[in-house]
């Protein structure tokens, strides 16, 4: 399907296949919409360490321009695809100075709402699900906060796929729709935000490139 | 998380006297032994003696920015693994088995032959023959007072305790993002790439909690280490810091307010035209000291001699007296316990 830039993340219901979930470059993707969503370098002046503001502050992050994504329910499963360029890629984590290409997709816990910017309040909390290329298990993380993520212990449910092909990053996180976290059942409609984080521009942290403000995510009921 | 944290309760601080080491390393044994053998930790040292002047470990050691100036923090880089020395192979199998006669041969991950480790320019040192000199120089965290490490991490992944001013890694919050080591103006911190989180000396705080000095005090021969709480008043760091003024602070330009405090070398007297002594000219150059423990060590080393010569003429000096410690306990302030008479528990590993 063609990539159309967009803020609408509108999910395809797909017939599970007998070759078991919907991988980064399964076939089944092509009955999916994906969008091109663009992405903008997160605000230095709000990351919460004087040490990053002053070392970044003559330095780029946020260097991504755009991801693809689509969304697709599989099998009562949802699967989530990134695609993003990364002409300099980092597998893996195999030095001091070495830092692994990273992404993320964030919701509000509640599946409603909560302030993106400051990655949720006491309130509003929000949850992400943190893939970092060389892991094979997502991070499931919740903040209330800038500088307050903290990382939930598995099970959670959420299980990350990624593959390295044609100059770019395929990422799949899928879920499965009546997982405890963020109520994302079939026929809601959720807010979502997409992080990426270049390594090979030592991105990490607060450092990267985001959507500013929320997409919405259409479940197929 | 990114401001200035309060002072603790009580702060707790090392004196090392750099007249007195021996470069032996069996604090970076000691250390090595009990913390460090873990997965991911082989190139670690946690505690690092080097002969200085040289290039320290890593290499140029306090040329990769961190700490603060003016206040404000200064950028700083995180060199790479071979920059410190990886945790080399040997090709023992060879050596042993083989039927040539060939020499042990330290490789690098890749293969390579290192070009950098530990101490690597041991006991080269500076100065122009006769007027030659070195010292070494013992390096662990020095659980600094403006913690840069800890103020640079932007997820509280560091923390300080309380009841003495130790910084420690929350191994559980930390993310790996390393802004912590890059932050450190003495290199103090590394980065286990096996579990992606930074490690560093935790001052041995299990020992201390039973009553034990530091592995690094403990086992050193020269009795080089002197280890208490800065608020107490008999204690050596307040007496050789606070009340002889004679241990100072590595680079204090870097402005982390360190609390690990070093008594100058002293070194013998530079040799005049004829080849003797000439009492009046040091050999270990002013500028040079003054650069790495600031603008007192002039008067700190005058005390030294003063006391020195004190003892020389039979008198007697508290100075003297607690540098040597003849009673190697004086040096362990409240830490004297003997580990080998605590009720241990069994080892789970
Ligand atoms: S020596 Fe480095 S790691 Fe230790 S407290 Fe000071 S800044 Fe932090
Ligand atoms: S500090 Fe002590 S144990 Fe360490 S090298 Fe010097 S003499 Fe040896």
């Amino acid at each position: 399907m063609t990539a159309v830039t967009a803020s609408r993340i509108v999910g395809a219901r797909i017939a599970p296949t007998k070759d078991g979930p919907l991988g980064p470059l399964s076939a089944g993707w092509g009955a999916a919409v994906e969008v091109e969503v663009p992405l903008e370098p997160t605000p230095l002046e709000v990351q919460p360490s004087a040490y990053v503001r002053t070392a970044w502050a003559d330095r780029k992050h946020g260097a991504t321009p755009s991801v693809r994504a689509a969304a697709a329910v599989a099998g009562g499963v949802l699967h989530v695809r990134l695609r993003w360029k990364a002409l300099n890629p980092r597998p893996a984590i195999t030095d001091n100075n070495v830092f692994a290409d990273a992404c993320a997709v964030l919701f509000p816990l509640d599946g409603k709402g909560a302030e993106l910017a400051t990655m949720g309040d006491a309130a509003h909390p929000v949850q992400a699900w943190h893939w970092r290329a060389g892991t094979a298990i997502p991070f499931v993380i919740q903040a209330t906060g800038l500088g307050t993520v903290t990382r939930q212990a598995p099970p959670h449910g959420v299980s990350v796929e990624a593959t390295w092909n044609a100059d770019e990053w395929s990422v799949v996180f899928s879920r499965p729709l009546e997982e405890q976290g963020v109520p994302i059942r079939g026929g809601a409609t959720v807010p979502i935000g997409i992080a990426v984080w270049q390594g090979a521009l030592e991105e990490r942290a607060g450092l990267k490139s985001h959507t500013p403000g929320w997409l919405t995510l259409e479940v197929p009921a | 998380m990114g401001t200035a944290t309060s002072r603790p309760a009580r702060q707790l601080a090392m004196v090392f006297d750099l007249n007195k080491c021996l470069g032996c390393q069996s604090c970076s044994i000691a250390c090595k032994t009990l913390w460090t053998d873990g997965p991911g930790m082989e190139s670690m040292w946690w505690n690092i003696v080097n002969t200085m002047p040289g290039g320290g470990t890593p290499r140029d050691v306090f040329s990769h920015g961190g700490g603060y100036r003016d206040g404000q923090p200064v950028p700083g880089k995180f060199p790479a693994q071979r920059e410190y020395g990886e945790a080399w192979d040997f090709d023992q199998q060879a050596v042993f088995s083989g039927s040539e006669r060939i020499p042990l041969h330290p490789r690098e991950r890749d293969g390579s032959t290192p070009s950098w480790g530990p101490n690597w320019d041991e006991d080269l040192g500076g100065g122009v023959y006769p007027d030659s000199f070195f010292f070494y120089l013992q390096q662990i965290c020095a659980n600094c007072s403006k913690p840069a490490c800890l103020e640079a991490c932007p997820r509280e992944g560091l923390y300080r305790r309380e009841e003495d001013g130790i910084i420690l890694i929350d191994e559980e919050r930390c993310n790996g993002y390393r802004f912590c080591a890059e932050a450190c103006p003495y290199k103090r911190i590394y980065f286990n790439p096996q579990r992606a989180v930074a490690q560093k000396c935790i001052a041995c705080y299990p020992r201390l909690e039973a009553g034990v000095a530091p592995a690094c005090v403990r086992q050193c021969p020269g009795r080089v280490r002197h280890i208490d709480y800065m608020d107490n008043k008999e204690g050596h760091p307040h007496k050789l810091v606070n009340e002889w003024k004679v241990a100072l602070p590595l680079r204090p330009d870097f402005g982390t307010e360190p609390n690990v405090f070093y008594v100058p070398p002293l070194a013998p007297s530079a040799f005049n035209e004829g080849g003797e002594f000439d009492d009046t000219k040091r050999r270990i150059p002013a500028e040079y000291l003054r650069e790495m423990f600031g603008p007192g060590v002039d008067a700190a080393l005058e005390t030294i001699e003063r006391e020195r010569e004190k003892t020389t003429r039979g008198e007697s000096s508290e100075l003297m007296d607690i540098l040597i410690s003849r009673d190697w306990n004086d040096l362990m302030g409240p830490f004297t316990q003997n580990p080998a008479e605590l009720i241990r528990p069994p080892v789970t590993r």
